[in-house]
C-alpha cells in the first residue's frame, strides 16, 4: 500500500465516521453536546494541521544549525575532483 | 548557527502555535461539555466563530499566497517582454 492510498483510506474512514455521526445516519440520537463537539471536526483537523506545520517551522527556525562536517567533506571532495581533473589535463 | 533573533522568532512561532492549538481544542472540544452558565464561557467567543474564524483565516491565507505568487510571476515576466 502506497502512502497516498494510506492517507486516502484514513481520510475516507474519518469522513465516513464524521458523516455518520453528524447526520445521525444510524439513528443513535446522540445528546446535543456530543453533536456540538462532533460537528466542527473537519475544521478542527485542519486547524491541528496548521498548528503542527507552524510549530514545525518555528522549531526548525529556532534550531537551525550549520553542517560543519558535511561542509568539510564537500570541500575535500571538491579538492579531490580538482586534483583528478588536473591530472587528466584540465586547466582551471 | 541559529542566531539569537532566529531562536527568538522560532520559539515565539512555536509558542504561538501551541497556544492557538490549546485554545482551539478547549473551544471546540471541551466547551460543549461544560455548563453554559460556567465562568469559562465568558473567555470564549460564541461557538459559530470557532468555525467561521478558521475559514476566514484560511481564505485570507490562500488569497495572500495567490496574490504573492501572481505578483512574483508578473514581476519576473515583464522584463522578458521587452527583449522580444
Amino acid at each position: 500500500m502506497t502512502k497516498l492510498m494510506e492517507w486516502l483510506f484514513g481520510l475516507t474512514l474519518l469522513s465516513t465516521v464524521w458523516l455518520t455521526l453528524s447526520f445521525d445516519l444510524l439513528g443513535l440520537n446522540l445528546p446535543e453536546t456530543y453533536q456540538q463537539a462532533i460537528w466542527p471536526f473537519p475544521i478542527y483537523l485542519l486547524l491541528i494541521f496548521g498548528c503542527y506545520s507552524l510549530a514545525t517551522i518555528g522549531f526548525r527556525v529556532a534550531t537551525f544549525n550549520n553542517c560543519e562536517d558535511a561542509a568539510r567533506e564537500l570541500q575535500d571532495q571538491i579538492q579531490e575532483a580538482k586534483k583528478d581533473l588536473a591530472r587528466r589535463g584540465l586547466k582551471f | 548557527m541559529a542566531t539569537k533573533t532566529d531562536q527568538l522568532v522560532g520559539f515565539s512561532i512555536l509558542g504561538f502555535s501551541l497556544a492557538l492549538f490549546t485554545y482551539c481544542s478547549v473551544w471546540i472540544i471541551a466547551l460543549p461539555f461544560i455548563d453554559s452558565d460556567h465562568v469559562i464561557h465568558s473567555y470564549f467567543l460564541p461557538r459559530e466563530f470557532s468555525v467561521l474564524l478558521p475559514l476566514v483565516a484560511g481564505l485570507l491565507l490562500l488569497l495572500s499566497v495567490g496574490f504573492f505568487i501572481s505578483f512574483v510571476m508578473w514581476k519576473n515576466w515583464r522584463p522578458k517582454k521587452k527583449y522580444e
